[in-house]
């Protein structure tokens, strides 16, 4: 039985415990824990390369993906994911590695 | 604002003496000035009302609770009608009561519907007259509400029931009014989520949650200007950005510069009107591997430039233009004397600086055997048909080939076409005759179906003098193409049933895309028959006998179909049962409110 958690550690030795299900809408950590020849599908950890800061923002977006996708035949409306300005390349660029 | 030169021209006419010209008057509108001109006046409007005012007065009598002062509205009109008859202060107090409660009720409204035109204005003002009358017989009264049938009393801002007439309690009241606004924020909302559905279909794209890199991507393309670098942000994200910059038109020296880097072999700009001559060059001192540049709307791309990517672009061999108006002759010539041999690509569109000599330049320097796609259209230079009767001379192993809009329909006719056909229809894939009107069934039959085998990709749109003979000739067993996999016959307007069933039933299994718009002798046989398994995109627009049962059909008949549009086709309706995957864009249901 797979935990319902998995742990993310970024490169500055930060922790994100977060949902599977939320972790899943990217598509390279759900590719992660579903091969069960890598080491991440036993231990529910990940090694990331990502700072704390840029994780922070891609676990938000993860649960606000989670949450509106769910249930967005009901009204429809969905508010904008906000991010800053400045953060914006480097999520570019996170996003493009985690493919959500 | 409109009371002050009201009154001066009312004095005016009354002393006869205005003038046109002679008239010393502030700023005013249009609609001031036309209505001066048509002789109305505000005043009279006024002056009428008050009189039929007048007239209810007396039933207006007996009521007093009506009566709310506000001495503070228009004190200087009152002035003005003082001397009149003594009773006009009271009338005028009255009218301000109204006219209060009427702004009043108007603002719960919330908007303005079409009855407040001007027209019906004069019969609003009756009506409401008249709701007042009844609604100043009964204040003060005590009634029962109609709903609770608890007795309470009626005062001004009790409210009636607009079909039965009957009053609310305070308590009912309150109620109605929470449901009003519960019931209008719900209308606002779900008309707000049709609007969002309709603009993503327009976009082809699902209401759904945007990735994160598209987040990203909107983000940085708003604040381009501040970004100094792109980094490693991957080639689809680089072209993306590169897409919605050209699209948003912000793509200009400075963000140019983002694109470029050493490594990058191919460069695709969609809008540069905004790029200078300076940058053009930056783009070949930058990025000088770069082997195959796109480059659409360079109305600055500049002489220098051209002769300047001839000598330092040394891998160029792909090269496409738009709109290179200010490249004349003698450069072009020289860069295809330079260049032509490398090139395995050339398109260009939309320039008049590219004449027969130019193009026999091209023919003449180019490398036969490597040369493999020409793209010549709009070029309103090209005035001799010998030009283009030069094509099949030189050029012996084309894969693709656009010749399209000419400046003349003659210029392109059927005899070029077969002569071009018979030497490069081996190896072509894509043709594209868009608006070479000149062409008849002539080059169908002998020219695209005895040579043409690997002919995968067909556009004909505007060829109005294609009709069903020669599409039954070029599809009725023609066993050595084994099928088409996109095909345009956008307005080719003498093509009908048989021609398309022909096709149909030659390429049914291989098409992708398909457009017959405005095809428009089309009935539902053709599509009785169609069994495209393979069809993705469908333009069926302006074809009049399609309803909503042939849109059903379609879905069946097609299980792959994704895109159907159908603009200008009024049977087609919502009651239309559309597959979930399956966008149908252009119906009149589909509208923003």
């Amino acid at each position: 039985m797979p935990s319902k958690y998995i742990k993310l550690i970024t490169h500055d030795k930060h922790q994100f415990i977060i949902s599977r299900d939320s972790a899943n809408v990217s598509q390279t950590i759900k590719a992660m824990l579903e091969t069960s020849m890598f080491k991440e599908s036993s231990t529910n950890k990940i090694q990331l390369e990502e700072n704390a800061l840029i994780m922070n923002k891609i676990c938000e977006y993860f649960y606000y993906n989670l949450k509106y996708n769910s249930n967005n035949d009901e009204d429809g409306d969905i508010p904008e994911f906000e991010i800053p300005t400045e953060m914006a390349l480097e999520l570019l660029v996170a996003s493009d590695y985690f493919n959500c | 604002m409109s009371r002050r030169p009201l009154k001066y021209r009312r004095e005016e006419s009354a002393n006869g003496t205005q003038t046109e010209a002679s008239a010393i008057r502030g700023p005013n509108s249009a609609l001031t000035e036309f209505l001066r001109q048509q002789g109305i006046s505000a005043e009279e409007i006024r002056q009428r009302h008050l009189r039929r005012v007048a007239g209810e007065e007396a039933t207006l009598e007996d009521a007093p609770g009506v009566i709310e002062i506000n001495r503070e509205t228009e004190p200087d009109q009152r002035a003005e009608e003082e001397e009149q008859e003594p009773d006009q202060e009271e009338l005028e107090i009255r009218i301000a009561a109204r006219r209060k409660r009427r702004a009043a009720r108007d603002n719960n409204d919330g908007e303005y519907t079409d009855s407040d035109s001007e027209d019906n204005l004069e019969q609003e003002d009756n009506h409401i007259d008249q709701d007042a009358v009844e609604r100043a017989r009964i204040v003060g009264d005590e009634v029962e509400c109609f709903r609770c049938s608890t007795s309470f009393v009626v005062s001004v801002y009790s409210e009636q029931d607009p079909e039965t007439g009957g009053y609310y309690c305070v308590d009912c009241l309150k109620m109605k009014q929470e449901n009003d606004r519960a019931i209008r924020k719900n209308q606002l909302a779900s008309r707000k989520k049709r609007q969002r559905l309709a603009v993503a279909l327009l976009d082809r794209q699902d209401v759904k949650i945007p990735s994160l890199q598209d987040i990203s991507i909107k983000r940085i393309t708003e604040r381009i200007e501040d970004v100094d670098e792109l980094g490693d942000i991957g080639a689809i994200n680089m072209k993306k950005i590169a897409k919605i910059i050209c699209r948003n038109r912000s793509l200009n020296d400075t963000t140019l510069s983002l694109f470029l880097n050493t490594a990058i072999e191919v460069l695709e700009l969609w809008d540069c009107s905004k790029i200078t001559k300076d940058s053009y060059d930056k783009i070949c001192s930058f990025a000088p591997n770069i082997k195959k540049l796109t480059v659409l709307m360079c109305g600055r791309f500049h002489n220098d430039n051209l002769n300047y990517y001839a000598t330092n672009f040394k891998n160029l061999t792909s090269l496409e233009l738009d709109g290179p108006f200010l490249i004349n002759n003698q450069t072009w010539q020289s860069f295809f004397k330079v260049k032509g041999k490398d090139l395995t690509s050339f398109k260009v569109s939309n320039t008049h600086r590219f004449d027969d000599t130019t193009l026999e330049t091209l023919l003449q320097n180019v490398d036969a055997e490597k040369f493999q796609s020409l793209k010549l259209s709009r070029l309103a230079g090209i005035k001799f048909k010998d030009s283009y009767d030069m094509i099949p001379m030189y050029l012996t192993n084309l894969f693709e080939l656009e010749i399209s809009y000419p400046e003349h329909e003659e210029l392109v006719d059927d005899s070029m076409l077969i002569n071009t056909l018979s030497i490069n229809g081996e190896s072509l894939n894509t043709l594209v005759l868009d608006g070479c009107a000149g062409l008849t069934d002539e080059f169908l039959i002998n020219g695209i179906k005895p040579f043409a085998s690997k002919l995968r990709k067909l556009s004909l749109q505007f060829l109005d003098q294609i009709t069903d003979e020669g599409f039954v000739g070029l599809f009725h067993e023609w066993h050595t193409n084994l099928g088409l996999n996109e095909v345009f016959l956008k307005k080719c307007f003498s093509l009908g049933d048989a021609g398309i069933l022909e096709m149909f039933l030659h390429s049914n299994t291989t098409l992708v895309e398909l457009s017959l718009n405005s095809v428009k002798d089309l009935t539902v046989l053709p599509f009785q028959v169609m069994r495209c398994n393979n069809l993705i995109y469908l333009d069926i627009g302006f074809i009049r006998s399609i309803d909503d049962r042939v849109l059903e059909l379609i879905q069946k008949n097609c299980k792959q179909v994704k895109i159907i549009d159908c603009y200008g086709n009024n049977k087609c309706t919502a009651a239309a049962k559309i597959r979930e995957d399956v966008k149908v864009i252009g119906r009149q249901s589909d509208t923003l409110w």
